[in-house]
């Protein structure tokens, strides 16, 4: 057992978290309304082969409609080619895919006009203007030419980039073009935003600027689905995650069910003056708790992290036991075990 | 039905390449080079030509000088447009897959055909104005005389024709092709296919039907052979950009006629001649080589719909 399971509130955070911590407090998702019933991104035994290499394996992937679906996996876990099958830049070698109810395989172009799609690279026009860019996509889209100019500039607002409208693309920093090339998915008003990495090598900043977004637009009705290795992100911003290994899908659902399904035993931490044994023995006594482990001492007092089993309920319970005793508690505080946990758990770490 | 006219220009690839195209200095700069060379080489022949009609006769003999350097300011943006064309348009597909924008092309409702069909227009638009642009460059002979706007039509033709195909092919290669190093060496290899290896099967031709041949030329066979070489002459003549201007234009001059042209059988063995008349080869050339172009753009917008097997 680790002393610190949480890597954002250890003794030696990495600046990234710092920041993280300090300039964005955690989206707030509730307003989210996922429809756990309807599926707007459904695999039915998927399978992708190059050569000898498996690389999708009877995938079974259902993302509700309305959801943050974080699509996590190892590297050659086969994400990338799931999306591009999503996205009908792919033929599945057999198995069928849907996306908002059409066919990838018999109604590509309804496919297309129902997503946004922003691959795990930008794509750039060296020689155009910012405005020039979502113009020419939205043109692409059918988008009507006498609607474009305010669609741009809506566009732009959203993003943040308005002030750079002028600007030649190349210009722009790396956090910038991937917010602009997320303006471009939403240029024809899809259902489902496809992105593949889409933070992948920006700065933390610009990495909490398009999580930012992203819980933006999910709140304006859009599902979106992500493949990430930052798995902050996806535990920060996701209502559902899916796990794939080797092609196939080893976990999927809502996060906070993953969490409870995955990780059987919540973690309490509580901090004391002393009287230490006594504690560990009336704790011992409630309801639920499975094991009580000694953590290092922090600043003189004494820490011991309780591994319970149960509803919130029985949490209170351990509290009371403590303080009805007359046990002098400085600290109470059940931990939040990271997405890490969960995918460590989830997968072996087999690659194909 | 859509006027096509509104399509192309309201294809947005089309808007896209000629903004691209003609944004900085590159378009300037091609354009005043292209210029710079077609009349830098015109002047030399004027001299040239010049220089030695006095040297020979004493006098200036403006239509002999007019006519060569029409050819040769022709002949010089052959040249140029089998170079410029492949460059062009070789990279146009395979530009988007090393830019990687070509899969966020594919995910958009754009239609292959719009696609394939604005690349080749704005590249295709560009040769247009540079063509267009040296025109006055061709327009001199007509002050020497010895050449008539037939001549520049007939030349027009057959720099478009050209450039349509050429383009057209590099937008397959660079479609079929992943990479536009690979593709543009493809391109220019039909290129010099066209122009330098049919000349050297004509050669090989004229070799191999030597024994059949008079001292002036005629053919001494049945007349199913002289149909077998004619027809064999004629294909690869009207395969080659220059040889189908030489011969169009010869014809135009011979027997004054800008669509057709007579051909008459020596008779060989039989010793009866008979003439036949035959379209002027800038006309099958532009025919066959516009009906190669249209299969061309129908095979490169089908590979761009197919759906990726890896």
């Amino acid at each position: 057992m680790t002393d610190e399971p949480n890597p954002v509130s250890s003794e030696n955070p990495t600046v990234e978290a710092l920041i993280e911590n300090i300039d964005h407090p955690k989206p707030d998702l509730s307003s989210l309304e996922v429809d756990r019933e309807d599926y707007v991104i459904e695999t039915i035994h998927l399978h992708k082969r190059y050569g000898k290499l498996h690389a999708v394996n009877d995938l079974n992937l259902r993302v509700p409609r309305g959801s943050v679906f974080g699509f996590v996996g190892p590297n050659g876990a086969g994400k990338t080619s799931t999306m591009r099958i999503l996205t009908t830049l792919m033929l599945p070698s057999s198995g069928e895919a849907k996306v908002s109810g059409f066919s990838v395989l018999t109604q590509p172009r309804e496919v297309r006009r129902s997503i946004g799609y922003m691959p795990d690279f930008f794509g750039v026009y060296d020689d155009m203007k910012v405005w020039e860019y979502l113009d020419f996509f939205a043109a692409c889209y059918e988008i009507p030419e006498s609607e474009r100019p305010g669609l741009i500039n809506d566009l732009l607002e959203l993003v943040d980039l308005k002030h750079r409208r002028d600007d030649m693309v190349d210009k722009l920093s790396r956090g910038m073009k991937q917010r602009l090339c997320l303006a471009r998915t939403l240029a024809h008003d899809p259902e489902v935003l496809i992105l593949d990495e889409p933070a992948s090598g920006l700065d933390p900043r610009a990495r909490i600027e398009i999580r930012s977004l992203l819980v933006e637009l999910a709140k304006m009705g859009k599902t979106i689905f992500f493949s990430s290795h930052i798995l902050a992100d996806v535990a920060e911003i996701c209502t559902d995650i899916g796990i794939i290994e080797a092609g196939q899908m080893v976990a999927q659902g809502p996060i906070d069910e993953m969490r409870r399904q995955l990780l059987p035993h919540r973690q309490i931490v509580i901090t004391l003056l002393g009287r230490v044994d006594e504690a560990k023995e009336k704790l011992m006594q409630v309801k639920g708790v499975q094991e009580i482990l000694d953590l290092k001492d922090e600043a003189g007092r004494k820490r011991i992290q309780v591994n319970f089993n149960g509803e919130d309920a029985g949490i209170s319970e351990l509290l009371t036991a403590l303080t009805s005793s007359g046990i002098p508690v400085t600290n109470f505080a059940e931990q939040t075990q990271d997405l890490e946990a969960v995918f460590m758990r989830a997968t072996k770490g087999i690659v194909t | 039905m859509r006027n096509p006219v509104r399509l192309l220009l309201g294809n947005p690839v089309v808007l896209k390449e000629l903004r691209g195209r003609m944004r900085g200095p590159r378009a300037f700069i091609v354009l005043t080079g292209f210029l710079a060379l077609v009349g830098g080489f015109a002047i030399l022949l004027y001299l040239g030509m010049n220089a030695a009609s006095r040297t020979n006769t004493g006098q200036v003999d403006g239509g002999e000088i007019g006519r060569t350097l029409f050819a040769g300011v022709i002949g010089i943006e052959l040249f140029l447009v089998t170079f410029i064309a492949p460059a062009f348009t070789a990279g146009t597909i395979s530009g988007e897959r090393e830019r990687q924008t070509y899969d966020l092309l594919r995910t958009t409702l754009l239609p292959e055909s719009q696609l394939v069909m604005g690349k080749l227009f704005s590249a295709l638009a560009y040769v247009f104005l540079l063509l267009l642009a040296a025109i006055p460059m061709q327009s001199l002979s007509f002050i020497l005389g010895g050449t008539d706007l037939p001549d520049l039509f007939i030349s027009f033709v057959i720099l478009m024709t050209t450039a349509i195909f050429l383009g057209t092919v590099g937008i397959y290669f660079s479609a079929r092709i992943k990479r536009t190093l690979p593709a543009s060496i493809s391109t220019y290899g039909v290129a010099l296919g066209i122009v330098i290896g049919t000349i050297l099967l004509f050669f090989i031709l004229t070799v191999v039907t030597a024994p059949l041949l008079d001292r002036s030329g005629n053919v001494q066979a049945s007349r199913t052979t002289e149909w077998i070489i004619l027809i064999g002459r004629g294909a690869l003549i009207c395969l080659n950009p220059i040889t189908t201007l030489w011969v169009s234009i010869d014809a135009l001059v011979e027997q004054q006629s800008l669509w057709a042209f007579e051909y008459t059988f020596q008779g060989g063995s039989q010793g009866a001649t008979s003439t036949v008349t035959l379209p002027s080869p800038w006309l099958v050339f532009t025919v066959l080589y516009l009906v190669i172009s249209a299969l061309f753009f129908m095979f490169t917008t089908r590979r761009i719909r197919q759906i990726d097997e890896q």
